[in-house]
């Protein structure tokens, strides 16, 4: 299972993509987000937020084989 | 006789459940907030979050929202059971529309129903700040001249 990558809204422009297939190589978060905006330099413009699995992240989670990261904007819901 | 049953039917109090939901339709406020309504109660307060003409002076044209849907509801429901263990409150639901919505359209519906007033406007107050800050929802704003995702002001 590969590690999947979402994007919405503001980073879903600026990747040209709503998702990304990665190896499944274990990774931390702060590693797999560098090498994210390497391919898409513009979301480098924007303040990113993350999840894993759903939940919330901070930055330093380790990353495995099949999970399910998203890479967004503060959220501006309501 | 089928009218006496209808009659009947509206009459027996039902229990209330918790409810969050996302749709792409017009959201029926007063059906929410009357979803909220159980017999132990004596108020439900409700919020109607709809779309600005002008923010900062610009003037919007429409807004599109977009959510990650399975994360925002699990978002939407861990702030119902915060708000039910932090205030003396009975039945909370949170509707959120997606799509394109017009000026004036609502976008977001939370009704809070409680023995007590006091708790449910507090209760209402907290959950709309936290809606904002954590559930994965954007919005688009489109102008005359372009269009914007806004970023929240929490990092």
């Amino acid at each position: 299972m590969p590690i999947q990558v979402l994007f919405f809204g503001a980073t879903a422009d600026a990747a040209g993509r709503r998702q990304l297939n990665l190896g499944t190589e274990t990774v931390t978060l702060t590693t797999l987000v560098a090498s994210v905006i390497r391919e898409h330099p513009k979301l480098a413009q924007h303040k990113l937020q993350f999840a894993i699995n759903q939940e919330h992240a901070a930055g330093d989670e380790t990353i495995r084989d099949g999970d399910e990261v998203a890479i967004f904007t503060p959220v501006s819901g309501g | 006789m089928p009218i006496i049953l209808a009659e009947l039917d509206r009459l027996i109090v039902k229990p209330t459940v918790d409810f969050c939901e996302l749709t792409s339709l017009p959201i029926d406020i007063g059906g929410a907030a009357r979803r909220a309504v159980p017999p132990e109660c004596g108020a439900t307060v409700t919020l109607d979050g709809y779309v600005r003409q002008f923010t900062n002076g610009r003037e919007t044209l429409y807004l599109e929202y977009e959510a990650y849907e399975p994360m925002a509801f699990k978002e939407m429901q861990k702030l119902i059971d915060h708000a039910k263990r932090e205030f003396e409150v009975s039945t909370i639901g949170i509707v959120h529309r997606l799509g394109r919505l017009e000026i004036g359209e609502t976008s977001v519906v939370i009704s809070v129903a409680a023995p007590h007033r006091k708790a449910a406007f507090a209760a209402c107050e907290w959950l709309i700040t936290e809606l904002k800050r954590t559930v994965p929802i954007w919005k688009k704003e489109v102008y005359a001249d372009g269009e914007q995702w806004i970023e929240g002001d929490h990092a």
